[in-house]
């Protein structure tokens, strides 16, 4: 609607309760009160109109309070028409004096009609109000020239009037049905917020219902009809409007949801208390008869017993029923923490599940590494949160969650889910610190394996490049000084330079120890001289995968070399079988022997680090006097 | 030590090359160039036209086979340069395609210290024979099954020994047998190998290649 439009509105209702104090306590004391407590809800109306201007819920809101002045302003116009001084328009206003009732609602169904965001589009709805119209129309046309000074309906009606009430009274129920039906509907398809706002709308009007049953109650206890009603009317007139003001300009003030289902599980357990009291009072006093005191302790006593477990029957019950989301959430939390625990799902789901429950794709959790960062779940490092809802446990902060959509309902339902999802959630920060530990271990332990591989490399060279070059060099010059000596000195030159020639051959036996060169050809190359040096036979089938890096091959080459040189030690052992495949990339290494068996499962260790060193797999089977077979997947 | 031969050394260690121009002095060939790196080899051979290069297999500026490498570009710029490399140990790597051929020899440094051997060493290379290691032959052929190509064993040693380059006087006291009998081990292996005997030096080094080449290759 427009701004202008919806302001005339306002204006128009704010008049109403105006005029209506201005004729002062005429029509009884409890008018003035009324037109007061109107202006109140003008008050509200124009903050909402001030918000949100375009809104038709701002005027609805007006008249649905106004409303009830229009009627009551009528009335007491109605009844100076029958005294000596009648007062402007009364001679109009006795004929609505009885038929005009329904105007009291037309406020309200305009309200429930338009909230939380306007009218619905269709023709049935955009006839409704005309429906309502005409309903009043041929109510007043039914009530026309009938009297009711202090309430009591005087006069002829005929019979067509009689009919014409008739027919209103079904267009007015099915006009405010059709209403009620509307906001269900909307509530149901409706999205988190609308449906917020109508919880709000829920909240006025089951508190209305709660102090019409307590108006009830207090007039069979003989309060008096003013005393017993007034809360319920004064909450018709003010709650309902103060919360459709909340809902419609701060719907998130605060977890109305949590304040509702709280409310309700209290007023539950009182209540069915009370009843348990009572029966057992009753039934005490009853069978035993008026013994002094017996019945009321024992009721009290009983009702001590049940007190707890009916309230959290009754939580339940209620959060089921008036907050089914986060009753549903906490749920999904609490099945995902048991699937955990049963070995069904992986704790680090928790970000994953928390989004889900909460209904935020951008919620975050962020968790308190224990050497001071803060982590996701992937492990990576990020800034520390400044706000976001904490995760303690023992007075620690384990986890912080960062919520993509803020709000007091919001920080409400995730603290519930923390609360289910605590040890989900340090489960999988211990487990995202451990991997990261582990990680940084194999990283680590990698790098070490490549400095040694290429320390081992650099020690081959400076062997044959340095020591073994200048002992050939030497031995050249002693073999020229041997031509030109003869004699005796030559005999013992020549005895020099083998001996030279041995230190060459002992430092080349080393340098292949440390590294052998062949390895440079090849890791078939390489491990032809490992099968030279066996006593035993050993059937080689070498694949070596492309583009082997240095470690891996050296690794590789260690590796056989030690099975080799194990099964040759230990297993007694009359054939070897070495094969070496490429699997996917990687080196997969297979030493067979027919010896004793009888080798623990996790291998020597020496080839167990070995292996790990460069983030394989070692396995060993070992079946006594079948033999043994090592396999390491590098 | 039949004549002066005219070799370019190239070799990075200072103290090896200069030992070995004056061991090859004392054996009465003629240094014509002595260079420490590959790429200064190349150019040095060309300018030279010497009879034979000696090429230490490791040397700048990659420090890795950079000699074998530069050995295979000389065997194809200027085939009748003999070409000997020298090495601290076996790698084979970059120069299999060379083994075997004629004016190509692979031997250990050390092998230097017995100097009539690796005269005739040189001899033979920069002549167009060849001249491997009892080690490069060993890793050649280690893989190889001892029924392959219907040799005997005895016929195996004296393929090998010929694979080294020896002749077959060096060979029958080497094995200990009379040179007749080598002489007929000889006539035995060629139809074997599938080669005719055409009385030339070049059967012997065909019988070697065939040799060689007919083992399962290493890993390359």
């Amino acid at each position: 609607m427009a701004p202008t439009a919806t302001r005339a509105l306002i204006a128009v209702a704010t008049v109403v309760p105006l005029i209506g104090l201005s004729l002062g306590p005429a029509g009884g004391i409890a008018n003035p009160a009324g037109h007061s407590a109107t202006l109140v809800a003008m008050a509200i109306a124009w903050l909402v109109h001030r918000r949100l201007p375009e809104s038709p819920v701002a005027p609805a809101l007006a008249w649905s309070s106004s409303a009830v002045s229009v009627s009551l302003v009528n009335d007491v116009l109605a009844a100076s028409w029958y005294t000596d001084d009648p007062l402007p328009l009364a001679g109009v206003s006795r004929h609505l004096w009885v038929g005009l009732w329904p105007i009291n609602l037309a406020g309200v169904f305009a309200l429930l009609l338009v909230f939380p965001d306007g009218g619905r589009r269709g023709r049935y709805w955009s006839a409704l109000p005309v429906m309502y119209a005409l309903a009043l129309a041929v109510m007043v046309f039914s009530g026309w020239d009938q009297r009711q000074p202090g309430g009591q309906v005087v006069g002829d009606q005929s019979s067509l009037q009689s009919m014409a009430g008739l027919v209103a009274v079904v267009l007015l129920a099915a006009c405010l049905i059709s209403a009620v039906a509307s906001v269900l509907q909307r509530y149901r398809s409706g999205d988190e917020r609308r449906a917020l706002q109508f919880r709000w709308l829920v909240l006025a009007g089951a508190t209305a219902v709660v102090l019409l049953m307590g108006g009830w109650l207090a007039e069979a206890f003989g309060a008096s009809l003013d005393a017993a009603y007034t809360p319920f009317l004064l909450a018709i007139v003010l709650l309902v409007p103060a919360s459709v003001g909340v809902a419609m300009v701060r719907h998130d003030l605060f977890d109305v949801d949590k304040f509702l289902s709280s409310g309700g599980s209290w007023l539950l357990t009182l209540v069915v208390s009370a009843v348990v009291f009572g029966v057992v009072v009753t039934t005490i006093s009853r069978s035993l008869g008026e013994s002094a005191g017996l019945g009321p302790a024992a009721a009290a006593f009983v009702t001590a017993l049940v007190l707890l477990p009916l309230h959290r029957f009754s939580v339940v019950l209620v959060g089921r029923i008036v907050d089914r989301d986060r009753h549903v959430a906490v749920a999904q939390v609490e099945q995902f923490a048991t699937d955990v625990r049963s070995g069904l799902q992986q704790p680090e789901s928790i970000e994953r599940v928390l989004r889900q429950a909460q209904g935020d794709p951008d919620l975050e959790l962020v968790l308190w590494h224990p050497d001071g960062r803060w982590v996701r779940l992937s492990g990576e490092t990020v800034d520390a949160p400044d706000d976001g809802i904490r995760v303690e446990v023992g007075g620690d902060t384990i986890a912080v969650v960062n919520l993509g959509w803020q709000s007091a309902r919001a920080r409400g339902r995730i603290a519930d889910l923390t609360r289910a999802a605590w040890v989900t959630i340090e489960v999988s920060r211990l487990r995202t610190v451990l991997r990261e530990a582990l990680d940084e271990v194999g990283e680590s332990r990698s790098r070490l394996a490549d400095a040694a591989a290429g320390e081992r490399r650099r020690l081959e060279r400076d062997l044959h490049d340095g020591a073994q070059q200048r002992i050939v060099a030497t031995g050249m010059r002693l073999r020229i000084l041997q031509r030109h000596l003869g004699g005796t000195a030559e005999a013992e030159l020549e005895t020099a330079v083998a001996e030279l020639e041995q230190t060459v051959r002992e430092l080349r036996e080393i340098a292949h120890g440390v590294r052998p060169v062949r390895l440079s050809d090849g890791l078939s190359a390489a491990l032809e001289t490992v099968r030279d040096a066996s006593p035993v036979p050993v059937t080689l089938s070498v694949s070596e995968p492309m583009g082997l890096d240095e470690t891996r091959r050296l690794t590789a080459y260690l590796v056989v070399s030690e099975a080799v040189t194990n099964a040759l030690k230990h297993a007694t052992a009359t054939t070897i079988e070495v094969t070496v495949a490429d699997q996917d990339g990687r080196v997969a290494i297979a030493v067979r022997d027919n010896g004793i068996g009888g080798v623990p499962e996790l291998g020597p260790t020496a080839l167990r680090d070995r292996v790990l060193s460069v983030g394989g797999q070692l396995t060993v089977h070992s079946p006594l006097h079948v033999g043994t077979t090592v396999r390491a997947l590098l | 030590m039949s004549r002066g031969l005219r070799i370019v050394i190239a070799e990075d260690s200072l103290l090896f090359r200069e030992g070995l121009v004056r061991l090859l002095s004392e054996l009465g060939h003629e240094t014509v160039a002595a260079v420490g790196d590959a790429l200064t080899l190349r150019v040095a051979v060309g300018d030279n036209q010497p009879d034979l290069a000696i090429v230490d297999i490791r040397m700048p500026p990659d420090q890795d086979t950079d000699g074998a490498r530069a050995a295979a570009a000389i065997k194809a710029d200027h085939p009748a340069v003999g070409v000997l490399l020298l090495s601290q140990h076996i790698e084979l790597r970059h120069c299999l395609a060379l083994i075997g051929r004629p004016g190509f020899g692979y031997l250990l440094k050390d092998r230097v210290l017995h100097l009539a051997d690796f005269d005739d060493a040189l001899c033979r290379v920069a002549g167009g024979g060849v001249a491997l290691d009892p080690e490069v032959v060993q890793a050649l052929t280690r893989s190889r099954p001892a029924h392959d190509l219907a040799l005997t064993p005895r016929e195996r040693e004296v393929l090998a020994l010929v694979a080294e380059g020896q002749s077959n006087t060096a060979i029958s006291s080497v094995l200990n047998l009379s040179e007749r009998t080598v002489e007929a081990h000889m006539r035995s292996i060629f139809p074997k190998l599938g080669l005719v005997d055409d009385g030339t030096t070049h059967r012997r080094v065909s019988a070697v290649i065939t040799y060689l080449e007919s083992r399962p290759g290493p890993a390359r």
